[in-house]
């Protein structure tokens, strides 16, 4: 049970960082702009809406069928890269906790073992790292947010429609993922092109159609952990507007 | 520049009259299509500067999602700019017998497995079942059969926030403010669809040797010329009436009332519930409706004043809205039910309120619009050889929906066991009854309304709302399902996956006012 709490040495003191535990309960995971190039090496870079808000946010989709990190193996992931929020979901930016933090010390990070936070009841240097850590994500997140937006402003986000079937037949639809329309992309106009790539949005577009082909992968690490194997039946986005 | 008259007859000027909610969305429409198709249509629309528009219409039917898509107008635009609030049907209260707890929902989405299995019977043998039992019976037919009165009491909203524009997890329709609205469309419509705007008296018309107007000449002298002329100028009617004086058919031996009362209510703390359905409550001599929008409600009474007088329905509203309505100002609407005995003539047709006008029980004034348009715009003549065949077909059409329409509203009254006000008994006399509705009722003791019952089809109401109706007022309907047969176990599993559905949407939806205020925020997606 998540239980956030304003950092503080007296109750903390005590408490250690190991930043290469990751959880491993997370399907999606939200990531900042400069984390395209590299999350989309290892995983597929969709898009996903804010519960709250209904605007898309830039995710990486790390687990299929089961709310399971399919990089996770002995709280340790195994990628090329981790995405920044899996590491720092242990804390909160806070302005009322020592460092400006606050902590859940139920995260899986957050033990005996790792770096310390506080030393002889003054926070360590870590706090302050990680604090930045969260400010810079904050603002990365924030930035791909800025991306999206254009993308919608430009009608370019389509639902992305992807099924998997387990070996005894049985479908598993995927749903709440978007991604770019390739053939709205092709149809735009010229300057509009060229305002994309000046801004590098374009670039980024074809990275997040290239990632798509990273589901293949996650069905193999399905498959490496024991579970049916998962074929693809479908994977492409879609023009159709979806419900009444 | 008018191309009617030459060679070809080409059709490349339409000019509406009128610039309320129908003559916008006309004009939008038109538009629309010309910008889509290239057509290179010219769309003028003169709206006088004097005459205010009557604003009818605050509740929409479903069909105006797709209306907005084919204008090109988003979602939240339209939710922001008109005040809009969302709408999943209708509740009737005090309809069947005026007995305390007497209400049933019309919701907007179809019963479970239309168009598979007719669950209408096996609710009946339910029913019957139930009470022969002694059991209560407290599954209502629309609660049988669908999940979405269960969010109207809730006070849900049909979508969430993520869901896209113009989607959702039940159907839905609006309220809206009729002011705001035609606004909206008129700047978008000027703006984005290159509609000319004309503000002006329209004082006489000039016609061609066949009777087809050439123009119409404004008060100021200036002469705007077409080639079809869209006659929205309301109950003025200005040129269907006014020029052609084709004949306005009453339906007032029909459908009684004659006058409404309207007042804006506003509501008390700024987190008051929405209400997301119309809410339409029987009174002696009429009803009064209850819409919400994110601003306000708007509230009326709908009344015959051949049973009360104005001063009785005043008092019967205030006494509705209660001590907030004390300071509140009343706007009074006299109308004559009914509609033209044709709506296009030679090169004018009449949508919107000059076509004619019917008490708003189950919003059918802006749908009725909407569906003139899909029918103006779909089949727009190329030239004025074609019109008189299309308008043929367009006058056949539209006589048929208005008088489906007009036996639809009729039958809320028809098959009510009130008998408490002369109103009530008179409504219910076989006089007032329309021509094929007595027939129906006989029809649909022994048998359930199904879409063979229906001619056209598009119809507007279709076998789903009757069967709302008259299950929801408890008709008495003889025919019943039999448990043990082959469908049975399909109608088994419809209900327990609406019954699913319902348990799972009432956990997950937002309130109403909580998804307006998302909208208003954070605007929704296109997709």
């Amino acid at each position: 049970m998540s239980r956030v709490e304003l950092l503080n040495p007296t109750d903390h003191g005590s408490l250690r960082f190991d930043r290469t535990v990751v959880g491993p309960g997370q399907r999606i995971v939200q990531i900042g702009l400069s984390e395209i190039p590299l999350v989309a090496a290892d995983m597929p870079v969709c898009l996903a809406k804010d519960a709250t808000t209904g605007r898309f946010n830039l995710v990486a989709l790390v687990g299929l069928v089961d709310p399971a990190n399919l990089f996770v193996h002995d709280r340790r992931f195994h990628a090329t890269y981790c995405p920044r929020a899996l590491q720092l979901t242990a804390f909160r930016l806070d302005t009322g906790g020592v460092a400006g933090l606050a902590i859940d010390p139920s995260d899986p990070a957050i033990g005996a073992a790792g770096d310390p936070l506080f030393e002889d009841g003054q926070p360590t240097p870590l706090a302050a790292g990680i604090a930045a850590a969260l400010e810079h994500l904050v603002a990365d997140i924030g930035a791909a947010r800025d991306l999206v937006d254009g993308y919608a402003a430009q009608r370019l986000i389509r639902p992305l429609h992807l099924v998997l079937q387990t070996e005894d037949g049985h479908d598993h639809v995927i749903d709440g993922l978007y991604t770019i329309g390739t053939e709205t992309l092709a149809q735009l106009a010229d300057d509009a092109v060229l305002r994309l790539h000046r801004s590098g949005a374009l670039a980024s577009a074809t990275l997040l159609s290239a990632s798509l082909a990273q589901v293949e992968r996650l069905c193999q690490l399905h498959a490496a952990r024991g579970g049916q194997r998962l074929h693809i039946t479908r994977l492409a986005h879609d023009d159709g507007l979806s419900g009444f | 520049m008018s191309n009617a008259e030459g060679p070809q007859g080409a059709v490349e000027t339409v000019i509406v009259v009128g610039g309320g909610s129908a003559g916008w969305l006309a004009a939008c429409r038109l538009a629309a299509r010309s910008v889509r198709n290239g057509s290179k249509i010219k769309v003028l629309l003169v709206e006088s500067a004097t005459v205010p528009s009557v604003g009818v219409g605050e509740g929409t039917w479903p069909t105006m999602r797709n209306t907005l898509r084919k204008i090109g107008i988003d979602e939240t635009t339209f939710i922001r700019s008109c005040d809009a609030a969302l709408k999943q049907g209708a509740r009737f209260v005090g309809w069947t017998d005026g007995s305390a707890g007497d209400a049933y929902y019309h919701p907007l989405n179809p019963p479970a497995g239309a168009g598979e299995v007719d669950l209408a019977p096996y609710w009946l043998g339910l029913a019957a079942a139930e009470a022969q039992a002694g059991a209560g019976g407290d599954s209502s037919f629309a609660d049988w059969v669908d999940y979405q009165a269960a969010l109207c009491d809730a006070g849900l909203a049909p979508k969430t926030i993520t869901a896209p524009e113009y989607g959702g997890q039940a159907n839905y329709a609006y309220h809206l403010d009729a002011g705001k609205f035609a606004t909206l469309l008129r700047e978008h419509a000027v703006a984005s669809l290159g509609v000319e705007h004309v503000v002006g008296d329209v004082v006489s018309v000039n016609q061609a040797d066949n009777g087809d107007i050439r123009s119409v000449v404004l008060a100021d002298g200036r002469i705007l010329a077409g080639d079809l002329f869209v006659d929205c100028s309301g109950f003025a009617a200005l040129l269907i009436g006014g020029v052609y004086k084709v004949p306005f058919r009453s339906c007032r031996d029909i459908l009684f009332a004659d006058r409404a009362l309207a007042m804006q209510v506003p509501y008390q703390g700024e987190d008051d519930p929405i209400a997301c359905h119309t809410i339409s409550t029987a009174q002696d001599a009429g009803w009064i409706w209850d819409i919400g929008l994110w601003t306000r409600r708007g509230v009326g009474h709908v009344y015959s004043s051949a049973y009360i007088s104005d001063d009785e329905a005043e008092a019967a509203l205030r006494r509705y809205v209660g001590p907030a309505s004390d300071a509140l100002p009343l706007r009074k609407i006299a109308f004559e039910a009914g509609h033209r005995e044709r709506f296009w003539q030679n090169n004018c047709v009449a949508i919107g309120l000059s076509a004619g006008f019917l008490e708003p029980l189950e919003a059918s004034a802006l749908m009725l619009i909407e569906t003139s348009l899909d029918a103006l715009v779909d089949r727009l003549p190329q030239t004025r050889s074609t019109m008189d065949a299309i308008a043929r077909q367009f006058n056949e059409t539209f006589d048929h929906h208005w008088q489906r329409i007009i036996e639809f509203l009729k039958l809320h009254y028809v098959i009510t066991q009130r008998r408490d006000t002369a109103f009530w008994r008179d409504n219910a006399a076989a006089a007032s009854m329309p021509a094929g509705l007595q027939e129906r009722l006989d029809l649909w003791t022994h048998h359930s309304p199904a879409a063979q019952d229906f001619a056209h089809a598009r119809e507007v109401f279709s076998w789903p709302s009757y069967q709302y109706v008259l299950h929801g007022m408890r008709f008495g309907s003889r025919y019943r399902g039999q448990p043990a047969t082959a469908d049975a176990g399909l109608v088994a599993s419809l209900v327990a996956r609406n019954d699913r559905i319902r348990d799972e949407l009432v956990r997950k939806m937002p309130r109403h006012r909580d998804l307006l205020r998302a909208v208003r925020e954070h605007g929704l997606q296109r997709v």
